[in-house]
């Protein structure tokens, strides 16, 4: 998950899959940090209580750091994407704009072909 | 009764003499001013690029686990600055609460400098 103990595995071992297999964890590691920690900031909402929770997540994740074995790798992202789907929250921080958030499709822009014709009460009148 | 409506009006004058005077010794002299709407904030929150430098600047420099005097706009987290993967993912956090901008997943993973931090907020339409 690191990139020097990336690199000393490539030396050893320079099959590609081997390569591309680690790389793909390293994305999905990669995304569920960011996803943890949003998770995080949605739980802990005070910044201090943030911050300390922020940091035992990321010691839970450089505890596993230097984990070599393609499988072991593979059980503990499993593991881990498991435990992040259990404690979820259920009312997330959205930004307002974004897909969830409260100003979604708020105001959506009209349709194209449609006019407003500003009359200002002249009606039929005059 | 009597007396207290005449002191009213008495009361009252003094103030309606001095708003004549009021408006002919400001001189209304903004030009365009009555083209133009002065007082509007309408499209003025197109970022520009030099404010989001500044601001991603200030974002990486407050990082506890970067030296500020080594920040630039060119600089790239994991080469230049010597940071971690989930480093990365941190600051590209931080930059998003800072801009309040949601990034889906692939795109943050794919910001990896300063430079594509500034183009990718730069040239977002939601950018605070």
């Amino acid at each position: 998950m690191s990139t020097a103990a990336g690199a000393a595995a490539a030396v050893a071992t320079s099959a590609a899959g081997y390569l591309t297999r680690r790389a793909a964890q390293k994305e999905r590691v990669r995304i569920l940090y960011r996803r943890a920690l949003k998770d995080t900031l949605n739980w802990a909402v005070h910044r201090h209580l943030f911050y300390q929770d922020a940091s035992d997540l990321r010691e839970r994740f450089e505890a596993n750091k230097h984990v070599e074995d393609l499988d072991t790798i593979d059980r503990l992202i499993a593991d881990a994407e498991a435990s992040y789907n259990k404690w979820r929250h259920p009312d997330p921080y959205i930004v307002p704009w974004a897909p969830g958030g409260s100003k979604f499709t708020r105001n959506p822009t009209p349709p194209s072909g449609i006019e407003i014709i500003y009359d200002y009460g002249r009606e039929d009148n005059d | 009764m009597a007396m207290r409506a005449a002191i009213l009006r008495h009361i009252r004058l003094p103030a309606r003499a001095q708003t004549l005077a009021g408006p002919r010794s400001r001189e209304w002299s903004l030009p365009g001013s009555s083209a133009s709407r002065s007082m509007s904030s309408h499209g003025d929150d197109h970022l520009t690029k030099e404010e989001v430098v500044e601001r991603v600047l200030a974002v990486v420099k407050s990082f506890p686990k970067v030296d500020p005097a080594t920040v630039s706009p060119d600089v790239h987290f994991q080469n230049d600055l010597g940071l971690d993967s989930l480093d990365n993912v941190e600051i590209v956090m931080a930059l998003e609460e800072e801009f309040k901008l949601e990034i889906p997943d692939l795109e943050a993973d794919k910001i990896d400098s300063c430079r594509l931090a500034i183009e990718y907020i730069y040239n977002h339409p939601m950018a605070g």
